[in-house]
């Protein structure tokens, strides 16, 4: 089932020069997405133009059966939710406090969180297996640790469809891998949608790619058919050779000298 | 299930406890604050006592008046700019007003609108002047960005403070207009009392609508965005809201400095950032905080008046300080 649809969208800060250049691509129900491409191909801005954060200047945005500009923010709200790169934590905040924030698109004006928003949060937590975090203040975490909580608040959101742009970027190898391996369990009754620069780890943890250059889509499908020496050419002008990894038989490439 | 149920229960006793201690203390500071002054009032003449009922009580009201709408407008424009400098009057609201009580003094206008003499008038206008003057200057292509705000504030305030000094030189009423300026309570009355209680109760009314807002622009506004939040809106809103309400307080009291930038902060650091506490609790801190200052500041050296604004600065910034010292230490 597609729950997110790109067809022929073209967005970007200025009219006269859209960054992202007519780009269609679809998102099934469970599917873990990696949006792959060079500096400066547009990634980042796609994730925010897929949040409503940016206008859509032509073609069409659809989520579910809507079309994004049809829907109110706080209906977008409760089916996207978005983790930055960097997210400021709040001075003052414990962990919970934090991932409460993601239930603001179901609260009622006047009204306390309810039990279904606590609830929300618990699972959110156990989810990303934070419970010992949970009561600590968000200034006092590490880089890992806050990504995993930034990750929770999103969760808490209850959303059909999760973007995370370069959830792995300032983390070290052993968290890479571990919110990727959190990303995967994730997907179940909803899909993931992230942006990569390490593209051995999108290949190896996501269901599908999407290779970026220019605005423009380069390369889609498997990470099989995406991440091939000549995709890797026109992207990045780089000479690599691509080899299966022996125990998971995903490809990875591997610099030439 | 059962022990959440619990737990939600527990937290909103506490803070419920809190606030209605902070309440009491509330009306025991304003009872104390009745009953001290330059004249004594003996226990038999109480209820007849004109001085207590036309003179202490309107000042005593209007001083928690005051207090509320100050602290509140400091925490929605600290909340709304993301700015721990914000203050009431960070968007030039002290600058217009000043320049509009400066006009109506130096003009010795003595005319009467809706039963208000003309200096609260004036100022209450000039004040919203300034802040339209600078949101519309703020404005890109229907975005105001809170820092071009802040500039645009601090620009416009070096504009308003060059006609200020412009109106005293060529008037020649300085002593007038610098106390005006420092901030005084002393020309309360029942009419001022009338005519600023609306815009606290409306004020305080809009700030705790608006908790969750503020509560998700602490993330940042592209976060809120994306939690739902029609920020554009709610800027433009929560701005309105807090300019009335600065521009009232400042029509009856002049430019009482410090509780606006404090109370907020003091209360964050005390029971942290979320809105729907913040809200009631700075207000009541405000009110009590501008009781207990502006009795001393009529009563320490009775029957002189210190300008309630030094009283402030005096114990209020030390204070300040030593919380801020204790946070960092035991934090780090």
């Amino acid at each position: 089932m597609t729950v997110l649809k790109v067809e022929d969208l073209v967005c970007g800060y200025s009219v006269k020069k859209p960054i992202i250049k007519g780009v269609s691509f679809a998102v099934n129900n469970g599917e873990f997405v990696g949006i792959v491409g060079p500096n400066g191909s547009g990634k980042t801005t796609l994730l925010r133009a897929l949040i409503g954060l940016l206008d859509v200047q032509s073609g069409t945005i659809t989520i579910g059966q809507h079309k994004i500009q049809n829907l109110e923010r706080r209906e977008v709200a409760r089916r996207i939710a978005f983790v930055p790169q960097m997210m400021e934590p709040v001075q003052g905040f414990t962990v919970e406090d934090l991932i409460l924030l993601g239930r603001t698109p179901y609260l009622e004006r006047f009204s306390f969180e309810t039990d279904d928003d606590h609830d929300a949060v618990d699972w959110a937590i156990e989810k990303l297996k934070i419970e010992n975090l949970k009561d600590r203040q968000v200034t006092e975490l590490s880089g890992g640790e806050f990504q995993r909580v930034a990750i929770a608040r999103a969760l808490a959101q209850e959303p059909k469809i999760m973007l995370l742009d370069e959830p792995t970027s300032h983390l070290d190898i052993r968290y890479q891998v571990k919110i990727c391996k959190l990303l995967r369990t994730l997907r179940t009754n909803r899909s993931i949608v992230a942006t990569f620069h390490d593209l051995n780890l999108a290949s190896r943890f996501c269901s599908r790619l999407v290779l970026m250059k220019n605005g423009e889509v380069i390369a889609e499908g498997h990470p099989d058919d995406v991440i091939t020496p000549q995709n890797i050419w026109q992207a990045y002008r780089i000479k690599v050779t691509v080899r299966k990894n022996p125990r998971t038989k995903k490809a990875r490439y591997v610099l030439l000298p | 299930m059962k022990k959440r149920k619990k737990k939600i229960n527990k937290k909103q006793r506490i803070a419920g406890l809190a606030l209605l201690v902070l309440l009491l203390f509330l009306l025991g500071a304003m009872a104390l604050s009745l009953l001290l002054g330059s004249v004594f009032i003996s226990p038999e003449n109480l209820w007849q006592s004109e001085i207590l009922w036309q003179i202490r009580l309107p000042r005593v009201v209007l001083a928690a008046l005051v207090g509320l709408l100050l602290s509140l407008s400091g925490v929605i424009l600290q909340g709304v700019l993301r700015n721990p400098l914000a203050d009431p009057y960070i968007l030039g609201i002290s600058a217009g007003g000043a320049v509009g009580a400066a006009i109506s003094i130096a003009l010795g206008a003595q005319f009467v609108i809706f039963g208000l003499s003309s200096l609260p008038v004036t100022a209450f206008i000039f004040s919203l002047v300034a802040v339209f003057v600078v949101y519309k200057l703020s404005q890109v292509g229907g975005h105001a960005a809170p820092e071009t705000l802040i500039l645009a504030g601090v620009a416009l305030s070096a504009f308003c403070a060059a006609i200020l000094a412009l109106i005293i030189i060529v008037s020649g009423s300085l002593q007038t207009i610098y106390f005006w300026l420092l901030g005084s309570l002393a020309s309360a009355s029942w009419s001022n009392v009338i005519t600023v209680i609306p815009y606290a109760l409306i004020g305080a009314g809009i700030a705790y609508f608006f908790s969750k807002e503020l509560n998700a622009l602490l993330l940042g506004e592209e976060m809120a965005i994306t939690l739902g939040i029609e920020v554009e809106k709610t800027r433009l809103m929560l701005i309105g809201a807090a300019s009335v309400m600065t521009a009232a307080a400042v029509s009856v009291s002049g430019l009482i400095g410090f509780v606006g930038l404090i109370v907020p902060h003091w209360i964050r650091l005390i029971i942290g950032p979320n809105h729907r506490l913040l809200i009631p609790v700075s207000a009541l801190s405000g009110m009590l905080l501008m009781v207990v200052a502006d009795t001393i500041s009529r009563t320490i050296l009775s029957p002189l008046e210190i300008p309630i604004g030094i009283i402030m600065a005096l114990v209020g910034a030390p204070f300040f300080l030593y919380l801020l010292r204790r946070r960092r230490i035991r934090g780090k």
